[in-house]
């Protein structure tokens, strides 16, 4: 796989002919459906070689789930953001394996698991080690910076997960059957991106209308 | 090699047989790799000494490791490594089969990790915060060179307590999976001479039981007890000598983690007879270390050791069969990316005899795995 890169989250407003407009005109929609038809590989774990006996049955992430954001958001998208999230970890699996947020959001890291986990992550965006803790507790990080975070269990080697840290508000997670929708996007040219298992894997260029409305944009991933 | 292709084969019959039972999962092959390379100074006291004649601090090991699940509840695993540009040898080689779907219970069979202790089992790059091996779990025995014990007539350094660059052949099982584990183990060799061919007819019984009261804190207690001189060196003694040639250890092990600490700790208790000595020789080493990570990617740890001798009386009055050592060793582990780490680390050995009595080393190594 190639690097999970996610270059221009962190773009602040699109200058010059394409930037958007907000103020006087109607905002839009954007929905369609991520088709994913990859077959996404198994995470493995190392050979557990000095092992004694079977590893426990663990979940499988859903790496279908996929993001579709907006590369360069709006003027005026860029307000404060202080929400709160929620990364699982259960059956030796993070869930979501996807998680959006947006700058200033706090991700709870819980263990629902019967063993110790250690989450930590070395990405440049935020870089930390939460430590061993068991089940029923949870540690928190607050991400600040804009950018792909890569996540891990210094324990469990096959567990990983991804979030994704916007600047703006103009991204949405596709659901069970790969479907999103991205609200209040005002009229103007933008670049959307469909994003999967740590790639961008599609980028295309579209256009709100200035009466807004809702745009169509299915992707599939291959 | 050739045992090892026909143990290979041996097992795969076996794990394909078990294997005839429905799969509800997919077919999976898993590939791990490590390499590891350390640059010190030279050890003069083999203080770091491995079984195949090189020192921990100067060594550079290939490691491939390899898991194939050829159903549900069959696995064949399998490890090569290759030191300082050496011959490649078969380190790990066995089938894992659990017969019972809903019972943590598991049967390995071949060249299998030793059930005795708890650091044999550990990675040695990956998993060892430092650079040396324990001194309870070396490779081999000092440089004194010991006239038998390996049925070879040619003096050979003596033995290790515990094993550690080699895993014994043999069969196990396994028990327990959430506050109790028991663990058994009838292999070939022994804890100090694990091996592949069985050279003296003996069978080396070993268990071990884990208690786990909470989350993070584990704690074991070990024992084995195996034939160890080889019958060609068994058959060169007096009638009335014969019959006193075991191995016995006891160990107990304890680890602790908890937020950004991990402390273990081993103390391994050996005799071995010995056929011309009216008493057993006796070694009991002790390790403790601890790691602390201080900031994401990089932690600091410390380790302390050592390894004692029982006395024997002999022309200059009652002394210690072999020279007791003490270690202390400290260093860094900084992880720039995931998969690579770096480490640095000070070891100072103390040894109440031989012709090196006092040896520091620094020492840096790389790791990489995937």
């Amino acid at each position: 796989m190639r690097a999970a890169r996610l270059p221009l989250l962190a773009l602040a407003v699109a200058a010059g002919t394409a930037a958007p407009r907000v103020a006087g005109a109607a905002a839009g929609s954007i929905r369609g459906r991520v088709e994913v038809t990859r077959e996404p590989p198994a995470p493995q774990a190392r050979p557990s070689i000095g092992e004694l006996s079977m590893a426990p049955p663990r979940d499988l992430p859903n790496r279908r789930r996929s993001v579709v954001y907006l590369e360069a958001a709006p003027q005026g998208a860029f307000e404060e953001h202080e929400g709160r999230a929620i990364m699982d970890q259960r059956h030796e699996t993070f869930v979501p394996y996807v998680l959006a947020v947006t700058v200033g959001t706090t991700v709870d890291f819980t263990n629902s698991d019967r063993t110790y986990h250690n989450v930590f992550s070395l990405s440049k965006p935020r870089r930390f080690d939460l430590g061993r803790y068991a089940t029923g507790q949870s540690k928190s990080v607050r991400f600040d910076r804009p950018g792909v975070v890569r996540v891990f269990c210094e324990i469990h080697s096959h567990m990983s997960a991804f979030i994704l840290v916007f600047a703006h508000r103009f991204f949405a997670t596709t659901d069970a059957d790969g479907r999103y929708r991205i609200d209040n996007v005002p009229p103007g040219a933008y670049t959307i991106v469909a994003w999967n298992d740590g790639e961008a894997r599609e980028t295309r260029t579209v256009r709100m209308g200035e009466d807004g409305g809702v745009m169509e944009q299915d992707f599939v991933v291959r | 090699m050739r045992a090892a292709a026909l143990l290979a084969t041996a097992l795969s019959a076996i794990a394909a047989a078990a294997g005839a039972q429905p799969s509800v999962e997919p077919r999976r092959f898993a590939l791990g790799v490590e390499l590891s390379a350390a640059v010190g100074p030279e050890d003069r006291g083999f203080f770091n000494y491995t079984s195949y004649e090189d020192s921990a601090q100067r060594l550079a090991r290939l490691s491939l490791t390899a898991e194939w699940h050829l159903a549900e509840r069959v696995a064949l695993l399998g490890e090569v490594r290759d030191e300082n540009l050496g011959t490649p040898r078969v380190y790990a080689l066995y089938a894992r089969v659990r017969p019972w779907r809903d019972r943590a219970f598991d049967v390995q069979a071949g060249l299998i990790p030793p059930v005795f202790g708890a650091f044999s089992r550990r990675r040695y790059g990956g998993d060892n915060p430092l650079i040396g091996y324990p001194l309870t779990s070396r490779g081999a025995g000092w440089r004194v060179r010991y006239p038998f014990g390996w049925g070879n007539p040619d003096p050979e350094p003596g033995l290790p307590l515990v094993n550690a660059l080699r895993w014994d052949t043999g069969v196990q099982a396994h028990i327990g999976s959430g506050r109790f584990e028991a663990s058994a183990a009838l292999t070939q060799g022994t804890l100090s001479s694990p091996r592949v061919h069985d050279d003296n007819g003996g069978k080396q019984l070993s268990a071990r039981v884990a208690w786990k009261p909470v989350v993070g804190l584990i704690l074991g207690a070990s024992g084995a007890r195996g034939e160890y001189l080889s019958r060609d060196v068994i058959g060169a003694l007096p009638p009335e000598r014969r019959g006193h040639d075991a191995q016995q250890a006891w160990g107990v092990d304890l680890e602790y983690s908890r937020d950004r600490w991990i402390l273990r700790s081993e103390a391994i208790w050996s005799r071995w007879q010995t056929p011309m000595l009216e008493r057993s020789l006796g070694a009991l080493g002790f390790t403790a270390e601890g790691r602390c990570k201080v900031l994401p990617g990089l932690y600091a740890a410390a380790r302390l050791d050592h390894l004692g001798f029982t006395h024997i009386d002999g022309p200059a009055g009652r002394v210690s069969w072999d020279a007791p050592v003490w270690r202390t060793e400290g260093g860094l582990g900084y992880v720039p990316v995931r998969h690579v780490l770096v480490k640095v680390a000070y070891q100072h050995n103390w040894r109440d005899g031989g012709r090196v009595r006092e040896r520091a080393l620094l020492t840096s190594q790389l790791v990489v795995w995937f």
